[in-house]
């Protein structure tokens, strides 16, 4: 009995043990001779190998298989199992050692030095060195590179004159030997180390093509990589065929076929019913009808995403943060996050997920939903209602644009309740409905007065991209010399518990400021059928297959 | 009549087409947003990558400038590259797709006049009757429904509810691709896409006979002692279904138009995703290529429709 439990507590997370790859697979041996020493007692626990694996996409990918190159998510689920980073990311978003064995970071937090497996083989057997790992970053700050990763490293020493032509080399990348290479940053770069998750390329099928027509090449369409999954074929519209890799350093996947299929969103739960499909994500609308669903299983989980009402702080009504706040006790988030969308949703006060180690609860005002305190505020701070009952001040009216982006239901609602809402304070709210892409227009110009959208957000809680001074995403004109500070001191500093005290000191900043009304914390939804076995049940924001990391351990049950 | 139709293309077809993707070109380059606006939301990008990246797209260039260079292209049989990450031609890009959307096509148009003709001509023998009555309620039905309403529901009925069709989509990967597996695929889009036509067809075919039936030639026929199918068949079918010859070449273009649609239902592999897709990211060259593909095809129809009809009545003659 004792070995049942020791199989039960080991195998249902074999991607815990990560530190040797030695060890893991020595491990497999031993969980799996176990496993067939008591396979009648451990029936429910026998990994059987083979059969296909269907994951439903909804959109079709575009055909950029290429790490570097792509930049629609659905190509990155083919070029995740088709290559290998250095490190990926774990359940707890953490880095972990994927073909790089373990790094090593400098005393001052400069430099990164990663160690390579030895023996690693590409799809054709070639063997992948550190050459490859140069050639895969030095080609992303290349000045011809036609994709967007150039800003996750151009904090590399050299980077920036490599990148506009004025040298040569880059000195912030360097090769040590075969199995060893060094990247190295002017200043401390905390982000840093979380961005090496990008494929390695193979350099000797791709060095010689010019970088400028590297995304021309036929090698995007037919990728090979060192991934536990070698790349078969793509029916534009239908599916992507994946196979095991014989070869996976990490020990061959333990299912035969893994296949991405094209499925109609309005159609996902038929196709989850009929067991077509192993694995969907699914919306909140689906969700009641799916988890009704004999044989799967539904997981909800929260995802690195917030949605907003950004304020347009550079008009003079919205200058003062009084009126800011008072907008936002005087809305009910609780009645939109629980009625609205169906409780599949988290309130947000600050822009932190609360799925991310830097989440804070302490110091943050919740502002949970009072107009008669919201009124009460505005009326302090100088705000009367003039002729037509609407609050005015100095020459300066509360009535203003609301620019929503049309498509979704619940976005919809949610404006006609704000409305509402706002009326119920003596604020006008005039509701603008409009395409996505002239929306985002609008924003640009900053020819809006308020307007909703969200953020998805990477794996690094680093704020800076969108709310610096200088970031040009900082739509809400937010210039903040103390949130600046900490924003600059974040990405500098290393040891992560002083990071998430930085971290936790500028939500309480934005909080009281709130140049956003936060709305609320995304989750995501997966439908899994029951027969897939080994995957994460309690996941956290990548997942039940952590973004896709579980597929090369998964197994079917018969 | 080769004089007609070169006469039609020369000097009517081309300068339609010009001035079709001029107008088509200038108005996708004055709507808002631009093909670089969803690289916005990539987390840590900058402003200069996208600015490089709008450079590379030539999209930075004023409008005549960049349609010139598009029109030079395709008269050189360039359509170009896609906007989008993959930058694969856009020629590839149409014609992995055409296939699955001529199929459909075809066979919702086939499936408009083997259910429509027979429809409208019982409904035009037995006028008045309780099938007339059912067939017309039938077709007005067929013709008012939203193709994305009937779509949803015959999904709902037989591949929710009866589970005896796949829930659109196509074969999975390795599933045998039988011919009744084509037929299991294609019933409900096809139908979905043809019952505006089948609707369409049966009204004019009903209409177009009973004037026929009440013409002096076949009361003559009659009065000389010719079975009832035979003055049908023969006599007034064949000048009957002169109007629905005329109709086949413009139902081509809602055929094409109405397959976008039904396609994004269906998740059928053909254009329409592609279509859709390429107008919310403001993807130029593949918007211009698709319609100006489905342009040809237009103009193609309906200069078929009148050759054809030209061919079917001897009366009619293009000079």
């Amino acid at each position: 009995m004792i070995l049942i439990v020791l199989l039960a507590e080991v195998f249902p997370k074999p991607a815990i043990i990560y530190e040797e790859v030695m060890s893991v697979k020595k491990l497999m041996l031993f969980v799996v001779t176990l496993a067939l020493l008591c396979s009648a007692a451990a029936f429910a626990q026998d990994p059987v190998p083979g059969g296909t694996f269907r994951y439903a996409l909804t959109t079709n990918p575009r055909g950029m298989f290429n790490p570097i190159l792509h930049t629609e998510v659905y190509d990155s689920y083919i070029t995740s199992v088709v290559f290998d980073g250095l490190i990926y990311i774990d359940e707890q978003l953490e880095p972990k050692p994927k073909i790089a064995k373990d790094w090593t970071i400098s005393e001052d937090g400069l430099s990164i030095t990663f160690h390579l497996h030895e023996g690693i083989k590409f799809h054709d057997g070639v063997e992948l060195t550190s050459k490859d790992v140069e050639y895969t970053y030095k080609t992303i700050l290349h000045p011809e590179y036609t994709g967007v990763r150039y800003g996750d490293f151009s904090v590399l020493v050299g980077a920036e004159d490599y990148h506009n032509g004025l040298s040569q080399e880059v000195p912030g990348i360097e090769v040590l030997d075969d199995y060893t290479i060094k990247f190295t940053t002017s200043e401390p770069f905390a982000p840093l180390l979380s961005q090496f998750t990008y494929g390695i390329l193979p350099s000797h099928l791709l060095a010689h093509i010019p970088v400028g027509e590297l995304e021309q090449a036929d090698f995007n369409q037919h990728p090979i990589g060192s991934g536990p999954f070698k790349f078969v074929e793509f029916l534009t519209d239908q599916h992507v065929l994946l196979e095991a890799n014989e070869d996976y350093f990490l020990g061959r996947p333990l299912i035969d076929t893994l296949v991405f299929q094209r499925v109609a969103e309005d159609a996902l739960p038929i196709y989850i019913q009929q067991g077509r499909v192993d694995y969907a994500e699914i919306s909140p609308e689906q969700y009641l009808e799916v988890q009704s669903i004999p044989g799967v299983d539904v997981y909800v989980y929260e995802a690195l995403s917030y949605n907003y009402i950004c304020f347009n702080m550079r008009q003079p009504r919205f200058a003062d943060p009084v009126v800011r706040q008072a907008i936002t006790y005087g809305f009910d988030r609780e009645t939109y996050v629980q009625v609205l969308r169906e409780g599949f949703g988290i309130v947000a006060n600050a822009p932190i997920p609360t799925a991310s180690w830097a989440f804070t609860t302490e110091g943050i005002n919740e502002y949970p939903y009072n107009p008669q305190l919201a009124a009460q505020m505005l009326a302090e701070a100088g705000w009367k209602p003039g002729p037509d009952g609407i609050l005015e001040k100095e020459g300066m009216r509360l009535e203003f644009e609301f620019l929503v982006p049309e498509g979704t239901r619940v976005n919809e609602q949610m404006a006609l309740l704000f409305q509402q809402n706002m009326a119920e304070l003596g604020i006008k709210v005039n509701l603008v409905f409009m395409e996505f892409s002239a929306a985002v227009d609008r924003v640009d110009a900053r020819q809006f007065d308020t307007f909703t959208m969200g953020w998805s957000l990477s794996v690094d809680p680093d704020p800076y991209g969108i709310w610096h001074s200088t970031s040009p995403w900082n739509d809400p004109g937010f210039y903040n010399q103390r949130s600046d500070e900490l924003l600059e001191l974040g990405r500098r500093e290393t040891d992560p518990e002083k990071r998430k005290e930085i971290y936790a000191q500028w939500q309480q900043l934005i909080n009281y400021e709130l140049p956003t009304m936060f709305l609320s914390y995304g989750v995501t939804i997966a439908a899994v059928s029951e027969r897939v076995q080994g995957i994460d049940t309690e996941p956290g924001p990548l997942g039940p297959l952590v973004s896709l990391e579980k597929l090369a351990q998964i197994w079917l049950a018969q | 009549m080769w004089r007609y139709i070169v006469r039609r293309i020369f000097l009517q077809g081309i300068p339609v087409l010009l001035g079709f993707t001029f107008v088509l070109y200038f108005v996708i380059t004055i709507a808002p947003g631009s093909p670089v606006t969803h690289l916005r939301g990539l987390p840590n990008i900058d402003e200069e990558t996208i600015a490089r990246r709008a450079e590379q797209l030539g999209i930075t260039e004023p409008f005549p400038v960049q349609y010139v260079k598009w029109l030079g292209r395709v008269l050189r049989g360039d359509l170009g590259r896609s906007f989008d990450s993959s930058r694969r031609p856009v020629a590839e890009l149409i014609l992995e797709r055409m296939p699955a959307t001529i199929l459909l096509s075809l066979c919702s148009i086939l499936l408009g006049w083997g259910v429509g003709i027979p429809a409208g001509i019982l409904s035009a023998r037995r006028q008045y009757s309780f099938l007339d009555y059912m067939i017309t309620f039938l077709a007005f039905v067929g013709i008012s429904a939203p193709s994305f309403f009937i779509g949803l529901l015959l999904l709902y009925v037989f591949a929710a509810k009866l589970n005896v069709l796949p829930a659109g989509g196509f074969f999975l990967a390795g599933e045998p691709r039988t011919f009744l597996g084509y037929v299991q695929y294609l019933l409900l889009p096809s139908l979905t896409l043809g019952l505006g036509n089948i609707a369409g067809i049966a009204r004019y075919m009903r209409s177009s006979l009973l004037e026929v039936l009440g013409q002096d030639f076949l009361r003559t026929a009659r009065a000389k002692g010719l079975s009832d199918n035979l003055v049908v068949y023969k006599h007034a079918l064949r000048n009957a279904l002169l109007p629905i010859l005329t109709l086949m070449g413009f139902t081509i273009p809602s055929i094409f138009s109405g397959a976008v649609i039904v396609e994004n239902i269906f998740a059928w592999p053909g254009l329409g995703s592609l279509a859709v897709q390429a107008v919310n990211e403001r993807n130029y060259p593949v918007i211009m290529g698709i319609n100006l593909m489905f342009a040809v095809l237009i103009f193609l129809g309906s200069l078929i429709a009148d050759v054809s009809y030209a061919l079917a009545d001897p009366r009619i003659r293009y000079e």
